[in-house]
Parts: structure tokens; sequence; C-alpha cells
């Protein structure tokens, strides 16, 4: 009986029903665009994380925004006495790599620069490497570019995104300074969105290039049981205390509690629209309870307890957020698509995702709201004196 | 058998206490029509809401054969106006998104009664008042005097024991009116205690107790003479005029 008459009463006043539940709409759906960004960096940052190979990435002290400066910091060294302690640390590969970021004030026309040592297997260090069009990196000596004279002293493999969005064929020469070019011979894709503003070079040219021939940005180690990359960081970091080894959930970990610091901001503005949301409800219940006064003493004078207009009332403020949680939410997956087609454009990421997780919470959120906005009217109708309510004209 | 004994009830207001009604005592027998008389603020119906559970008494008592209504809790009264009331009222006060069905089935469902079967008694019910040809109509499709037969049948869904009856024809016309006294007096020949608050000495003529009030004080108790209650029979003999109403079913009206 409850459902039904929740149900007629709500349809019984659609224009009131349907501002009510748009107005929740709205507060799901700024709610979900905003927490939609958390979920995107999460999601770019684990398929990140995936595509990248190291277990364990070693720097010169602990890793900050200094160690990716445009002057390298860690002696080159440390990878080969690394690489002499391997087995006793169950190291299975160190990659030194140089990272050269050649910025720009719109983030889509900087590129990265990864100088690998030229055997390298780029498939230990992303995962799903695949060579889109041309081939890998191979040797080759310095010779004269065809355009103003620059040398060309190594092999370019670039990521698709970056090769579409800066129109870079292969055969292309890439002039890095006045007396370093890389000739493009291949475009290639990884999982994760590392390759997508990646330039990988080998690592010697451009070291020369950069004036750096014995240092570079970090290393990275493979291990042969990547379960224990904690311990094994714990133990190098003890051998090496001048070094910083950080390990995948390490850099998870730095990463969580920046976003949920980030979503805790961000919940917090939107608290302002589901609360305002939450008081829309109210409202139209107290007035859904005021003029239907009469109706509940009538329906509690053939019998029905208190607790069953309760029933009604949270039901129908129930029936209101959930209606109103399931259009927000679809207001907020335009959103997101919005948002990643604008950031898109300036970063190259899709920064908002909508996930089954936000999608849940949302709901819930939006049902919590519902059940606490109508704890008042349904306490209100509840109490309904039915003599006086049955007598009001 | 429906009594009342020492009822009092006060209400508190700025201006001081309000005594609507006092020490009103009487017999509601079964079988029977009994009018309650007075002018507008004479306590008819705080009398009809301490007699049907509406509200508890200031003072004294209300018995419902053994049940003591006044000590009852909520939850309590709750379960003997489902069971054992059943209420007309002026102004129908029918649930406005539910249609002539639903209303009537609205009792069956509070009481538990599966969907099928409480339709299917909500429908019988509706013919017996014969608006089963309008069951699928919301109130404000039907008369005045089809919505007050709806509120009948309703009050009859879940075979009451009492009805109480407030102001019953007070919104309808001479002739609708009729029919819903008519209909009120078959059901007390059915062995219904019927209560009927009226301020219409016409309308109250037609009872076989009439019950006067005045300033909340029981002035007089005017009984016909075939039903005094120490001759009372289990069911109302009828009067050549309820004979004739009788006679002609509810449903062909």
């Amino acid at each position: 009986m409850i459902p039904q008459l929740a149900f007629a009463s709500l349809t019984k006043r659609p224009l009131r029903t349907a501002l009510t539940a748009l107005g929740i709409a709205v507060a799901v759906g700024s709610t979900v665009v905003f927490l939609s960004l958390g979920e995107g960096m999460r999601r770019a940052f684990n398929e990140g994380m995936a595509g990248l190979g190291p277990d364990i990435q070693v720097s010169y002290g602990a890793f900050d925004a200094t160690s990716l400066s445009s002057v390298p910091q860690l002696p080159q060294h440390y990878a080969t006495s690394l690489q002499e302690v391997a087995p006793e640390y169950g190291i299975s590969a160190v990659t030194p790599v140089l990272v050269y970021i050649r910025g720009s004030l719109a983030a889509a026309r900087a590129f990265v620069f990864y100088g690998v040592p030229i055997d390298v297997d780029l498939n230990r260090m992303y995962t799903d490497f695949a060579i889109v069009e041309g081939r890998e990196l191979g040797p080759r000596g310095s010779e004269p570019s065809a355009e103003g004279g620059v040398p060309v002293v190594g092999e370019a493999v670039v990521g698709e995104q970056t090769a579409e969005r800066s129109s870079i064929n292969v055969g292309d020469v890439l002039r890095f300074n006045p007396s370093a070019a890389f000739e493009v011979v291949g475009t290639a894709i990884a999982d994760g969105g590392l390759l997508d503003n990646a330039i990988i070079v080998p690592l010697e040219p451009l070291q020369a290039a950069l004036g750096a021939e014995d240092r570079v940005s970090f290393l990275t180690l493979e291990l042969e049981d990547p379960s224990a990359a904690s311990a094994t960081a714990e133990r190098l970091s003890q051998t090496y205390p001048e070094l910083g080894f950080q390990t995948r959930s390490d850099l998870s970990s730095v990463f969580e509690r920046a976003v949920r610091i980030s979503d805790v901001i961000r919940l917090g503005i939107s608290a302002i629209a589901l609360i305002v949301g939450g008081i829309a409800v109210a409202n139209t219940m107290l007035m859904s309870v005021f003029e239907r006064t009469r109706e509940f003493g009538v329906v509690r004078a053939v019998g029905a307890r208190p607790r069953f207009l309760m029933g009604l009332v949270l039901l129908e403020a129930l029936l209101l957020s959930l209606v109103g949680a399931l259009v927000g939410i679809g207001l907020g997956y335009l959103g997101v698509i919005a948002v990643n087609a604008a950031a898109y454009d300036v970063i190259g990421l899709d920064v908002a995702a909508l996930t089954p997780r936000l999608v849940g919470f949302a709901v819930a959120v939006a049902g919590g709201m519902g059940l606490l906005s109508g704890l008042l009217p349904a306490a209100r109708a509840a109490r309904v004196p039915i003599a006086v309510a049955v007598a009001r004209e | 058998m429906l009594h009342a004994a020492g009822l009092r009830k006060t209400y508190k207001t700025p201006a001081g206490d309000v005594n609507a009604l006092l020490s009103f005592e009487h017999s509601f027998a079964s079988g029977q029509v009994t009018a309650v008389l007075g002018p507008s603020g004479s306590g008819k119906s705080t009398l009809l809401n301490l007699l049907a559970a509406f509200d508890t008494p200031t003072e004294g008592e209300v018995w419902f054969d053994d049940v003591a209504i006044h000590s009852l809790p909520e939850k309590e009264r709750a379960g003997l106006r489902l069971r054992s009331f059943g209420f007309v009222f002026q102004s129908f006060n029918l649930v406005s998104v539910f249609t002539a069905l639903q209303n009537v089935a609205l009792p069956l469902g509070l009481a538990g009664v599966n969907r099928a079967e409480r339709d299917e008694r909500a429908r019988q019910t509706l013919d017996r008042v014969g608006l089963l040809h309008r069951a699928d109509h919301l109130p404000h499709k039907l008369s005045g005097g089809e919505r007050q037969r709806v509120a009948l049948a309703r009050a009859l869904a879940n075979d009451p024991s009492v009805v109480f009856a407030d102001e019953p024809t007070g919104s309808l016309d001479t002739a609708n009116g009729a029919l819903v006294l008519s209909a009120l007096e078959e059901v007390a020949a059915e062995g219904r205690t019927v209560v009927l608050v009226t301020h219409d000495a016409a309308l109250a003529g037609r009872a076989y107790v009439r019950l006067r009030l005045r300033d909340g004080v029981l002035e007089e108790v005017e009984r016909e003479p075939s039903t005094e209650l120490e001759q009372e029979p289990a069911i109302s003999v009828p009067d050549p005029r309820r004979a004739r109403v009788e006679a002609v079913p509810l449903a062909s009206r």
C-alpha cells in the first residue's frame, strides 16, 4: 500500500515532483562532475603506473620536483654500482633514464624526451609497448641533417598521440638544439598515458646534447620478485642512503593522499549543492505534508499507524531523490564528457572519469540526502492529530 | 456494545480551559442508528472523536465490548479503528490520488489483506453501494453522492461493528442525503452500531435514539418507543419507512 500511495502522490503533482527532482539532479550532477576529476586522475595515474615497467625508481635524494629538472642530478656510476650488487638484491635489470622536458605554455605542445640505452627492451619499460609505424631505435653515427646543417645524433621513436598532435611523421628530423637533432624512425603506443607526450631517444646522444654525459634523471630497477619491492627498497636505502628508492606503492600512496585531499575539497564544494538539493526535498515534502494533512488524518482514522505515514513520506522523499540522482548521474556523465573534451585539448589527457564507484556514491548520497530531508516532514506527518486533520477544510 | 461513562474533554487555550464535553454517559446499542444532535460547539464532534478512538478523554471511560478504549496506546487504538470501526465524514475525505476501488481497498490493505483478495472484496463492497461501474474513477470525477457512497463502502470494507458518521449528508443535496441515510439504516439493520452526528433535526428524526447535547452536556435522550434499551432486540425491527428503504437494493438506486 505504501509504494502505491507514494507513487500516486508523486505523480499527482508532476510539475512539483519534476522540479524538485531536477534540483536534486543538478546537485548530484555537479557532485559527479567534481568528484569525477579525482576518479579521472586516479585512473590516469593507475594506468600510467600499470604502464610503468620498473619495480623501483632510484633518484638522487628523495624524488621531488627537482628530480626532473633540466639538469640531471644522478651520477650514472650508480647504475654500474647497482648492477654489481644486483644478484644480492634480486635485481634483474638496471636502466638509466634521462628525462628532459621541452616545455610549452600549452601542455599539449610540450615534449618529454626520454633518453634510454639504445639496447633497452622498451617492453620492459612500458606495458604493451608496440610500434605503430616504422621501427624501434637503432644505432647510427652523427650525420648532417638536410635542414640547417644540424647534425643528426640519433634516432627517435615518438608516442603516437604526440606524433598526431604535432604532425610528426616517420622520416622527419626533430631539431633538439643547435647542435643536435634526432630522426624519427617510428611511432609507438603503450598502455597508460606515459607515451602520450613522449619522444624516446638514445641515452648517450641526449646526454651529450645536454652536456651531462655522466648524469641521468633516475634509474629504474626491475626485480626478480616484484612483490619484494618495498623490502628491497628499504635494504637498498640503507646501503645507499644518499639515494631515494621509490616503489610503485610509494608513488601510489603519495598520489592517493594528494587526490584524497582534493576529493575532500571538491566534496566540500559539492556539499553546498547537495545541501541545497536536500533543502528542496525537505521543503517539497513539508509542503506536501501540510497540503495532505486531512488525507493523512483520514488514513490514520481508517486504521493506519503513525509509522505508516512516516514510511510513506520517507519513501516519497527517497523516490524523489533517487529519480533526481539518476537524472543527475546522466547530467554528470555529459559534464564529464565536456570536461574531458576541454582538458584533452589542453593537456592531452582525460582528467575526469565516471566510475561505477562514483555512480554508487552518488546514488548513496542522494538516497541518504532524501531520507535525511524526509525525516522532519515524516515525523510531522506521523504526528498529525486525527481529530484536527479530518475536520480540516 | 459501545459505552461511555463520565466522559470529560477539556481543551487548554490561551484564554483558559474550555470544557468541550462534560460528564457524558451513554450506551450505544447494536442494530440501531443513534443520532447525536446539537448546535455548533455543543460537543458533538468531540464526543465522536472520543468514541471513535481519535482522541483520548481528559476524564472518564470509553468501552467497546470489554476493551477500554480510553487507556489503549495509539498502536492498539489504530488496530481497533481498523478492525472494528468504520467512518463516514461530511466532506467525504477520500484519498484524492486513489481511485474509488483503491479508496475502498485502503483499510483492507492496512489490515494486510493481499492485493487480489482486497480488490475482490473492495469490488463487492462497491457493488453493494451501486458504484462498481465507477471503480476506476478518481474522487474528483465522482459526484458528491457517489463520493459519499464510496466513503460508506470504505467504512464497511473491513466489516466493522460500529460505523461513525459525522454530518454525512451535510455536503449533499436532499436526494443524495436521503440515499446515504437509508444506507446507514441498512447498515444498522445488519446488527451494527451506527453513531450519526448531525445538527439536522429532520435527519436525526429518523434515528431510533437521539442524544441532544448543549454546551458539552447531554441534555436529553429520546428513544423511539419500540427501542427502549430494556426492550432492545439484537437487531431492531424495522419500521415501515425502513422497510420501504430496504426493499430497494442500494445498488439499483
